[in-house]
């Protein structure tokens, strides 16, 4: 054929080159012709038939695949797992099967649930039979099954049952660490505590741009210790429930780094079932709640008139009378109604001689004092349940005497838990954190406050009540625990009760070198046994000695026997 | 009417042919291989994070705490108290092992009965 091809263009080419000669074309035209017209055919038949092909691939192409009659693969976002300053998980996402039937295509349904029946023995029948007999295309059987149960399952052979992956978080220790790890919503965001801490620090965005996949996420390592948590938490239950208190909470800080190793208040939560996460009263007391501290704040009175210089730890104060003012007596609890030094001050827990202290400072550079410890500000922390503490707008003569004693001003209690810290570390203010922290970290972005004079003359202090005080229930032989009881009146309607107690312990141990602050409160504390007192030392103190003397070992402090507290003040 | 060459080039087409047959099936196994393994291996990580979840259910420090209470009688078990805790540089020395006269007998007296009982590989016997 090409050769009659080329015949044929030759002779073409010929004809034009001599257009005058006469050119016989007939019986070419009756070959050529036609072997060209033939040609062109099947070029054409090809042509279309693959054009067809072409065509019917791009539109299966482009076509949606038939859509099932079960829901879309949902796509939980994973979360890191949290885990405690030992490795030891708080949080981790787990995998859970949820089963569920297509109807329509379940061809036997009585076999089908008698064959299911054998795997979940609960399946309530006449539900079931009426579930799968309808004509609907899905519907759920059962939700969050084990792995093992997924299986079996799947073992059965039943046509038209299937799974679904979901994503859940799962806090193994349940409700010991609720109030510091939070909360996840159903879609896995993080919506309280810690767990929307890490979402606001760019998980949000990683899981919006789908960048948060299982496999790269590194477990976000926390300050708290898990054994530590558990004792604190342990404590407060028993405690609350000893003394018929309604609400108790707790934190145990590193007093040189501001690491929060433990806090816990209760009532609480279990974050794996939070259907009463938001009730009013289990909210996050020693973050979220601001309380008049009682005479815990005499700590930060004694701290400040000692530093100012204008009192030294050898002055006298009068304390034979109680002290008047606008209208209000000042009177003590366990009046020793004679001159008091300013350790016996401390030890007896003197309103009137403290009040008197706070007189030598001012107003001015008592607001000044506290302000600068950081109790009148907003606290600031990873947890975003952070409370405002509450101040007199303005501060008058009666303020200043009624707050040298812890009336007057609201603060959280974690905010006087770092204040309480700094008086006792060498005057550094850390602000807590969650997080781990190094001591050379803490050391850069720690205020001098007042000056480690002073705070070695509060350490003897709180020593010396521990000792001899208020404070010796809270003491644990070995662990030289120092300690300052409050007991503050609650307000109700708008007067103070005398019955309705707010009660608060700050320790520290060891004394001489405190590597960590306790803070304990208890809400409206009644007597243990019908004629017991219900005042903070046995209490709140309690409560504190115990969380040292289980905790202590754990946190590797040394029990050291040694150690006089004379020599404390002598080496000061 | 076949010459030599369209002999040797049938045979070429023919064994390309089942070659490339081969060399497809092969890699389909392979895929099939591969998938597989992602299966299972989606299955272990599964399994590992279940059972991480379980261990840290299991030494939840309220769990121990509670088996602790429950055979404290059976076991013994006490809370540390603090002084029992020392440093080793706080023991007291031991008092020093009487030195007994083995001069009188062969090594000491340690390896005198003759052969050991014990036989391990290294024994002649």
């Amino acid at each position: 054929m090409i050769r009659l091809w080329k015949k044929f263009r030759g002779t073409a080419a010929e004809g034009a080159a001599r257009p005058r000669s006469i050119v016989m074309e007939g019986a070419r035209k009756s070959t050529g012709g036609r072997t060209r017209h033939r040609v062109l055919m099947s070029v054409a038949v090809f042509f279309g038939l693959y054009a067809a092909i072409g065509g019917r691939l791009v539109y299966l192409g482009l076509q949606e695949p038939p859509a099932s009659s079960a829901p879309g693969v949902h796509i939980t976002a994973s979360r890191p797992d949290l885990v405690d300053r030992n490795g030891e998980v708080l949080a981790t996402d787990i995998k859970t099967a949820s089963l569920f039937a297509e109807p329509r295509r379940i061809v036997d349904i009585d076999e089908a649930i008698e064959k299911l029946a054998t795997v979940l023995p609960d399946l309530d029948y006449n539900q079931t039979y009426r579930k799968l007999d309808s004509d609907a295309g899905f519907v759920w059987l059962r939700r969050q099954l084990s792995p093992r149960q997924q299986a079996e399952i799947m073992a059965l052979g039943v046509p038209g049952l299937g799974f679904r992956t979901e994503k859940r978080r799962f806090y193994p220790g349940g409700s010991t660490a609720s109030h510091i790890l939070g909360l996840v919503n159903i879609d896995n965001k993080g919506i309280a505590g810690m767990e929307k801490y890490v979402d606001d620090q760019g998980l949000a965005d990683l899981q919006a741009t789908g960048l948060a996949v299982p496999g790269n996420l590194e477990p976000v390592r926390l300050s708290v210790d898990l054994r530590v948590q558990h004792v604190v938490h342990d404590e407060l239950v028993q405690g609350m429930e000893k003394y018929h208190a309604i609400a108790a909470g707790a934190v145990v800080l590193d007093a040189k780094t501001g690491e929060v190793v433990a806090m816990a208040s209760v009532p609480d939560y279990d974050p794996n079932k939070p259907y009463n996460a938001l009730e009013k009263d289990r909210l996050n007391r020693m973050s979220a709640g601001v309380y008049e501290m009682g005479s815990t704040f005499k700590l930060f009175t004694t701290a400040m008139a000692l530093d100012s210089g204008l009192v030294s730890i050898n002055d006298s104060f009068d304390a034979t009378r109680a002290l008047r003012i606008a209208g209000f007596t000042i009177n003590d609890f366990h009046g020793k109604h004679r001159v008091l030094t300013v350790p016996e001050i401390f030890i007896y827990s003197s309103n009137i001689g403290t009040a008197k202290m706070a007189d030598v400072v001012g107003i001015e550079g008592h607001r000044e004092f506290l302000k600068r410890v950081g109790l009148l500000d907003r606290m600031r922390t990873e947890l975003p349940e952070v409370a405002h503490p509450t101040e007199p707008r303005v501060w008058k003569k009666l303020n200043s005497i009624t707050i040298s004693f812890g009336h007057g001003v609201a603060t959280t209690p974690l905010q006087t838990a770092m204040a309480a810290a700094a008086m006792v570390n060498g005057g550094k203010l850390i602000p807590p954190t969650f997080l781990p922290r190094t001591e050379s970290e803490a050391a850069a972005i720690a205020e001098q406050v007042i000056s480690p004079e002073t705070s070695a003359l509060m350490r003897y202090l709180l020593r010396l009540n521990a000792e001899r005080g208020s404070g010796r229930r809270a003491d644990v032989e070995g662990y030289f625990v120092g300690g300052k009881t409050g007991t503050a009146e609650k307000v109700v309607n708008g007067r103070y009760s005398s019955d309705k107690r707010f009660n608060a312990f700050i320790a520290s141990f060891p004394a001489n070198d405190p590597d960590y602050v306790v803070l304990v409160i208890i809400d409206e504390p009644k007597p243990e046994k019908p004629g017991m007192g219900a005042t903070a030392g046995l209490n709140a103190g309690t409560m504190a000695g115990n969380i040292i003397r289980r905790s202590a070992p754990l946190l590797g402090v040394k029990p050291d026997f040694g150690h006089e507290s004379a020599a404390l003040l002598v080496s000061r | 009417m076949f010459r030599t060459t369209d002999m040797v080039l049938i045979a070429v087409m023919l064994s390309a042919a089942a070659f490339t047959y081969k060399i497809k099936g092969d890699a389909e196994a392979k895929l099939a291989e591969i998938r597989r393994l992602e299966t299972s291996i989606r299955l272990e990580e599964d399994t590992i994070d279940v059972l991480k979840a379980d261990w840290s259910l299991l030494t939840q420090p309220a769990r121990l705490q509670r088996l602790t209470e429950i055979y404290k009688s059976q076991l013994e078990l006490e809370p540390v108290e603090a002084r029992q805790i020392v440093e080793i540089g706080d023991l007291p020395m031991p008092p020093p092992l009487p030195i007994e006269d083995g001069t009188s007998q062969p090594l000491g007296g340690m390896a005198d009965s003759g052969q050991d009982p014990v036989v391990t590989g290294g024994v002649v016997r």
